[in-house]
């Protein structure tokens, strides 16, 4: 009814010929990105397969109705389809389960998935909710082809368990929607409208409210909307349905967020039969690093951040990484400090992929090593010590604020202490937190001539001070309090750095360091 | 090839047997590195005059003082080795802006936080490799035999010296070359509102091949020298035994 109320589309009014022109303009647009090849996996029981045996079904509660998410292949088989009522999928199937969706497993499910699927390509993203998506540009020969490599990625997926369709494109969105569409092929460079057209613009991810505002006016698959002029389209459908429509057919580029960034060098290896042994796994290691070392040295690069990702045969990955304090290409230093890190992997029933990949590199010339041998000599310990223990040195800072006179800098930064630093005789130690001391003074800014500090009255011989240390007005809080320092000497000879805060009744006492 | 575990530490194990072997050529015909200086009294109670490098020297300081003539005397030590020297311990409030005092320049001076296993790990690395000078390890209970007998070894590899802070327990075997007590002992300022130089008692417990003996010590910071102000002597020593 309301459909004859609306106003009379326009829009299907424009001649062929403009209306062959867009595309062609998009060919020719896409020619420059038809470098870019994407693949994409679609996994429509995705939601429905977390949770063991079926057969199951997921719902999700839409207000106040309970909708079928998803449904396993036995639970459809019984009827059961994505989008019925909980109600009367019960009713039709009253042996399967349901389950509650749980949002944030399945995104880490299918982020594990993204990780897994990082063997073909360094570039992987997930595609929530249901989709991955692989940036396959010049990695599909390693497979054999596209084909090949989306048949392999198809048959990945089904051996971990999960029902996939595939596509290949030079857009994201293109590929995902042919993947959803169950396409399952290779769409040359350029071609995504064509292959397009005959789709319903549903799977595009476009707005339910714009696709049925598209259908009222007629236009029900992608390849009609194409053929429409596109400023009437942006003043009646927002520019949001151009800006999908152009990243579908390639005239504007995309992103895709890869789970992980692309490394600047890796090496790797496909093992036919997995393996489980550590001396198979530091074998590997062994090979790979080299490899890697050369294609550093040949890039004239070195390496400050080196991760090893290994694929294990149930799909799970696991990652190590070390890092470097001074740029390094040598093999027999990265794998010293790997193999104190490769007891962390858990092997399962064995790895059957190892990549090391080199995630920050540096420019490392390769006369550089020579020069300041000394120095470059401690980097390699500091290096082991820093995969275990946390370690720094302190720096000067110009400030009088006790706990800000040092700054922790990495060990291999340079430390120098300016002449006659410090200005005053500071303790040996510095304790983390202030020691509170019940103390006795016989006037208001005296000194103190007793102390009760760890489990013993401690009468005081000798005393410096006091020495006022203002606060950092530009960084403390205001109305923090100045500490008074007492340099004290106790009868034993024990020496402590003590310090008052507050004034008349409210001073209370401080140990804060002890002295040689 | 199969490689073991122990395998892959081959190049840094050669790296060390290297230097090993240079230095016992080295030590062949010449004498052994100069050992660390300290002062004349004290190096004349010691075999090889001044404390020695590539061992380990237990310093221990009563326990009811809170280290801080122990702390003075390491500082004054590892700034002496001439070196990066390490400084290990599970919270290492060593403050760099005393240390200074006592001759340690924080230009040298890596703090590392590392407790129990992962603590003597860090303590073996530093001592084998022959790039740090010295390290000091702060315990609060003597390490067992083995653990220091490792340790030994690996400082014997290194050729730094190592130091274990602890406080003082009860007399036990053990590897070190040698062991110290350090205690503080009030100074001799001009008046109430001057602490004076430092000053500490310093026993020599145990030496190897040396003569175990207690010095009053004080630290002069603008001199940078530790001076004996009275050799307390063998008699006090003799008497306690």
């Amino acid at each position: 009814m309301r459909r004859r109320c609306c106003a009379p589309p326009r829009l299907a009014l424009p001649e062929p010929p403009p209306r062959r022109a867009p595309p062609c303009a998009m060919a020719e647009t896409a020619g420059r990105l038809a470098d870019r090849r994407i693949l994409a996996l679609h996994l429509p029981r995705f939601a429905a397969e977390g949770f063991g045996e079926g057969p199951l079904l997921v719902w999700r509660a839409e207000g106040s109705r309970r909708v079928v998410l998803a449904a396993d292949a036995a639970a459809e088989a019984l009827g059961v389809r994505p989008g019925q009522m909980l109600a009367d999928a019960q009713a039709i199937a009253p042996a399967v389960r349901a389950e509650a969706e749980t949002p944030d497993a399945h995104a880490a499910r299918l982020a594990a998935l993204a990780l897994w699927a990082l063997r073909f390509t360094p570039l992987a993203a997930t595609d929530p909710p249901d989709g991955l998506l692989l940036d396959i540009t010049g990695c599909a020969h390693l497979a054999g082809g596209e084909q090949a490599l989306l048949e392999r990625a198809v048959a990945g997926l089904a051996a971990l368990g999960h029902a996939a369709q595939g596509a290949v494109a030079g857009t994201p969105e293109a590929a995902a929607a042919l993947a959803r569409a169950g396409f399952g092929g290779i769409v040359p460079a350029g071609g995504e409208a064509a292959a397009l057209a005959p789709l319903s613009p549903l799977l595009l991810r476009l707005p339910e409210a714009t696709v049925s505002a598209l259908s009222r006016v007629g236009l029900r698959s992608i390849g009609e909307v194409l053929a429409q002029p596109r400023a009437p389209l942006a003043r009646r459908f927002g520019a949001g349905l151009l800006a999908v429509l152009d990243a579908a057919t390639g005239r504007i580029a995309t992103p895709i967020r890869p789970i992980r960034p692309p490394p600047e060098l890796a090496a790797a290896r496909d093992l036919a039969e997995p393996i489980i042994t550590r001396e198979a796994i530091d074998a590997l290691v062994a090979l790979l690093l080299p490899e890697l070392c050369a294609a550093l040295d040949r890039a004239g690069r070195g390496l400050r951040r080196l991760t090893l990702r290994a694929h294990r045969v149930d799909g799970a990955v696991q990652e190590i990484a070390i890092g470097a304090g001074a740029a390094t290409r040598d093999a027999a230093h990265l794998s010293r400090l790997l193999a104190q890190r490769l007891e962390r992997l858990e092997p399962g029933f064995g790895f059957d992929r190892l990549a090391l990949l080199a995630e920050r590199t540096e420019p490392l010339a390769p006369g550089q090593r020579a020069i300041g041998a000394a120095a470059e000599d401690l980097s390699p310990l500091l290096d082991r010590l820093a995969q275990r223990v946390v370690l720094w040195r302190a720096r000067p800072r110009p400030g009088h604020w006790p706990e800000r006179a040092v700054e922790r800098v990495p060990p291999q930064a340079p430390v120098a202490a300016p002449p006659g630093w410090p200005a005053r005789p500071r303790p040996v130690r510095l304790l983390r937190r202030p020691d509170p001391v019940e103390a006795m003074a016989l006037l208001p800014d005296a000194p103190p001539r007793r102390l009760f500090w760890r489990g013993a009255w401690r009468s005081v011989d000798a005393a410096e001070g006091p020495e006022r240390i203002e606060p950092e007005w530009w960084r403390d809080a205001p109305g923090r309090s100045p500490r008074d320092y007492y340099r004290i000497a106790c009868a034993g000879g024990v020496r402590l750095w003590v310090c008052a805060v507050g004034r008349g009744a409210e001073r209370r006492w401080f140990v804060h360091g002890v002295d040689a | 090839m199969p490689m073991t575990p122990s395998a892959l530490d081959r190049p840094a194990l050669l790296a060390a047997l290297r230097a090993r072997i240079a230095r016992l050529e080295r030590g062949a015909p010449g004498p052994a590195p100069a050992p660390v200086p300290l002062c004349e009294a004290l190096e004349s109670a010691l075999p090889q005059g001044g404390l020695a490098r590539g061992g380990l020297h237990d310093l221990t300081f009563p326990p009811e003082e809170a280290a801080g003539a122990a702390t003075g005397f390491a500082a004054v030590l590892l700034g002496r080795a001439g070196g990066t020297v390490f400084w290990i311990a599970e919270e290492p409030d060593a403050w760099p802006p005393g240390l200074a005092r006592f001759g340690l320049d924080p230009a040298l001076l890596v703090l590392v936080r590392a407790k129990g296993a992962d603590a003597l790990w860090a303590m073996e690395e530093v001592l084998r490799s022959p790039a740090a000078a010295g390290a000091l390890l702060a315990l609060a209970r003597p390490l067992d035999l083995t653990a220091e007998r490792r340790l030994m070894l690996a400082a014997q590899t290194g050729g730094g010296i190592g130091l274990l802070l602890r406080p003082e327990a009860e007399e036990a075997p053990g590897v070190a070359l040698t062991r110290w007590r350090v205690a503080s002992l009030p100074g001799r300022g001009a008046s109430r509102h001057d602490l004076g130089d430092p000053r500490w008692r310093l026993e020599l417990l145990r030496c190897r091949g040396g003569r175990p003996g207690t010095w009053v010590l004080s630290w002069s910071a603008s001199a940078g020298a530790l001076r004996v102000e009275e050799d307390a002597g063998d008699e006090a020593r003799r008497r306690r035994a």
